[in-house]
């Protein structure tokens, strides 16, 4: 499935997500982005560029590269093809899925927190 | 007789007082509420000054028919005409700016009900209404045009009641503390309550549903004030207060 990844709007559900006190998974940006890269290149080879293209404002490669390890390897995320190399797993696709409804829920729920802001 | 009328002009004045007490509350607590929510304000002091309006006029209609002056009685019933047709108006503009934040839209889309009232209020002068029939509770008048009152249902009361139970279906479907859920629902809930018994009441041919009509627009207009300022009490009672004390600090070792 394409899709553009907006890393301002990434930042923005992020935030908030922390501002809720979660500060893992749906509140960590550089979760987000990794997540959301590998899925748009489900089905095939994600390279560390293709993260970096996005993450370079915000996070140093070696961040990037340790996360990759410590989160996305360990937890069976990701599936490493080739040096610096990752493929999706079916695990990583219901991650990701979960991701998107984080995204859904924070627009509903600033929408709705919009609407009581404007109600006297 | 003359009892059941000075009942009737009794309520009418009520809603008269209460609906213009509770716009000057409302529009001098303006600086207690954000930018945002400025313009739904207005259209709320609109509002419910245009539904005090609307009873200001009949409560004289009512008097007039007690002291038996019919011209006057048909004066004051085209003259709460107009404000009674223009209610639409800052209704459609509240729920469309509460929904979309766009104050543009909103008004572009409320000056078509505009259009609503004032073809209403044509047909209405034009055509002309029948009476007044004194009743034992009211003096009654009958519109003499299908066209006023079908512009006036479609127009003028579907659309809006609509809108209003749409909002309240969104604010429903939401999980939110339950003091926000009062302050959101409440308000909508009298508002349908006074705009649908102020259909009912110009449009039924009974007396005794008008006054029972009028009565329930009284209790909108109060329900409307509480949902604004509930007292206390209320807020204890339904546990809506936002903070039950004052924050609470207190330095304990391990705590």
């Amino acid at each position: 499935m394409a899709f553009e990844i907006d890393v301002e709007m990434e930042q923005k559900v992020a935030d908030f997500y922390q501002s809720l006190g979660i500060n893992q998974g749906p509140g960590d940006l550089q979760y987000r982005i990794i997540l959301l890269v590998l899925n748009k290149n489900e089905g095939k080879i994600t390279e560390f560029a293709d993260i970096r293209e996005y993450t370079d404002n915000f996070a140093d490669k070696g961040s990037i590269g340790s996360k990759m390890k410590t989160v996305f390897q360990l937890e069976g995320l990701v599936e490493k093809v080739k040096r610096g190399g990752y493929m999706i797993t079916d695990k990583g696709i219901i991650a990701a899925n979960f991701l998107k409804d984080t995204t859904d829920y924070y627009k509903k729920t600033k929408r709705m927190g919009d609407m009581i802001d404007r109600m006297p | 007789m003359t009892a059941g009328l000075i009942l009737n002009a009794t309520i009418c004045f009520a809603i008269t007082a209460s609906s213009f007490a509770f716009a000057w509350v409302l529009a001098s607590s303006e600086d207690k509420h954000n930018e945002k929510s400025k313009p739904a304000l207005w259209a709320l002091v609109v509002l419910w000054s245009l539904v005090a309006l609307t009873y200001l006029p009949t409560t004289i209609r009512m008097i007039a028919s007690v002291t038996n002056h019919p011209s006057l009685d048909l004066m004051m019933y085209n003259l709460a005409a107009i404000p009674f047709s223009m209610v639409t108006v800052p209704l459609v503009f509240f729920i469309l700016y509460i929904i979309t934040g766009n104050q543009k839209i909103s008004g572009y889309l409320s000056f078509l009900f505009i259009l609503f009232g004032a073809a209403y209020l044509a047909f209405l002068y034009s055509n002309g209404v029948i009476g007044p029939i004194m009743t034992e509770y009211s003096s009654m008048f009958k519109i003499n045009s299908d066209t006023a009152i079908n512009i006036y249902l479609v127009g003028l009361f579907v659309i809006p009641t609509a809108m209003i139970l749409g909002l309240m279906m969104l604010i429903f479907l939401q999980r939110m503390p339950r003091h926000l859920r009062y302050r959101t629902t409440l308000p909508l809930v009298a508002i349908s309550f006074v705009f649908d018994f102020m259909l009912t009441d110009m449009i039924t041919d009974m007396d005794v549903m008008q006054v029972a009509a009028r009565t329930f627009i009284l209790i909108g207009t109060v329900l409307a004030f509480l949902a604004y300022f509930p007292p206390s009490t209320l807020k204890k009672t339904l546990g809506i207060e936002t903070s039950l004390n004052e924050s609470y600090e207190e330095e304990e070792n391990g705590l």
